[in-house]
């Protein structure tokens, strides 16, 4: 039943030369690859993952040192995550260099820009939750560098409104990071593909 | 079937699993290859020096530390991306090619910023030292 639920998401029939590599480089299917793989290493993580200033470093160090497969899940997560932004700028690349950001794609482009700039957001608000020091700094300093754009003291107020790795910052961080971006990126990826298909009437991209 | 198409099922779909299995096995390699750093537990009395950014934003650190200004090439940056549709105004094309002789000043433009981003961000990850000093790796 799921693999014809899946085959149903998919047109019926797709033009021969579109399916060739070096059209698209599969660099938009290889991102959302990675999504899933993040959510499921994500996921076991969470089994051990403690938000709070004072326990969410000790639970790294237990499930590095006592959990089986715990250092390796969590470098899979971050590879994973690195992995999606750098596919996720390349395949935006490849749809500049290719033009298929025009008319009647310009919806989708938008959802392809939020999607873009979501995947950063939720980059940096996983960088935090280690809570070891290049987190911290890492952090702090990209709240810095949000201070100085316009309007960006209350953007930084909303998220922090007691200091880079204080409880209520790092409570905000883990909930954007595991449940709100998260949602949104898979929201909007299904808005992706799906305008895809809509638009594959009028030009022949994949 | 049309000329020219093929069925989903399985041309589509074959190309679709194989690009899904060779990521995950790949990342599942060079997971086990590169493990992720830890360092020690956060302390907001022990400030590294050069502090730095996440990798993905070293770039626009490394360009406000020319000038906090410069905080508002990032921002026009930022909304040319959103506008490129309403910004090209040639017509677009039948179908898809690479580098469109009719789009050349977008994909220079395009080009330009990613070299430019890619630049910033590597010397912000390797020639930077403490106090943001200019430490040459070559």
């Amino acid at each position: 039943m799921i693999e014809e639920f899946l085959k149903h998401l998919f047109p019926r029939a797709v033009l021969q030369k579109n399916l060739t590599l070096s059209y698209t480089l599969c660099l938009g299917g290889l991102a959302f690859t990675c999504l899933l793989l993040l959510a499921a290493s994500g996921l076991l993580l969470l089994f051990y993952y403690q938000p709070s200033p004072a326990a969410a470093y000790p639970s790294i160090l237990l499930l590095e040192s006592s959990v089986w497969g715990g250092r390796y899940l969590r470098s899979l997560h971050r590879l994973a995550s690195h992995f999606l932004l750098v596919l996720i700028v390349l395949h935006t690349l490849r749809v500049i260099l290719t033009g298929a950001y025009q008319k009647p794609r310009q919806l989708n482009w938008l959802v392809g820009c939020a999607l873009f700039f979501l995947a950063v957001f939720e980059g940096y608000t996983g960088y935090l939750l280690p809570m070891d020091q290049l987190a911290l700094w890492a952090t702090q300093t990209g709240m810095e560098l949000l201070h100085i754009m316009p309007l960006g003291g209350a953007l930084r107020a909303a998220l922090v409104p007691d200091g880079v790795g204080e409880p209520a910052c790092l409570l905000r961080f883990y909930v954007l990071h595991i449940l709100m971006i998260p949602g949104a990126l898979l929201f909007l990826s299904g808005l992706h593909f799906y305008r895809i298909r809509k638009n594959k009437g009028v030009l022949p991209y994949l | 079937m049309k000329r020219g198409y093929v069925k989903s099922s399985p041309h589509f779909f074959r190309l679709i699993k194989a690009a899904l299995a060779l990521t995950v096995l790949a990342l599942m390699a060079l997971a086990a290859l590169v493990p992720a750093p830890l360092q020690e537990q956060a302390n907001l009395a022990r400030v590294p020096n050069p502090v730095k950014s996440a990798w993905f934003l070293l770039w626009i650190q490394e360009l406000v530390s020319y000038s906090k200004y410069l905080i508002y090439l990032v921002l026009a940056l930022a909304a040319c991306f959103l506008a490129l549709p309403w910004l090209s105004r040639t017509t677009p094309p039948d179908s898809a090619r690479w580098l469109p002789r009719e789009c050349r000043a977008v994909n220079g433009a395009a080009l330009a910023a990613s070299v430019l981003v890619l630049a910033l961000t590597l010397v912000a990850l390797f020639c930077r030292g403490a106090n943001w000093q200019f430490v040459p790796h070559f």
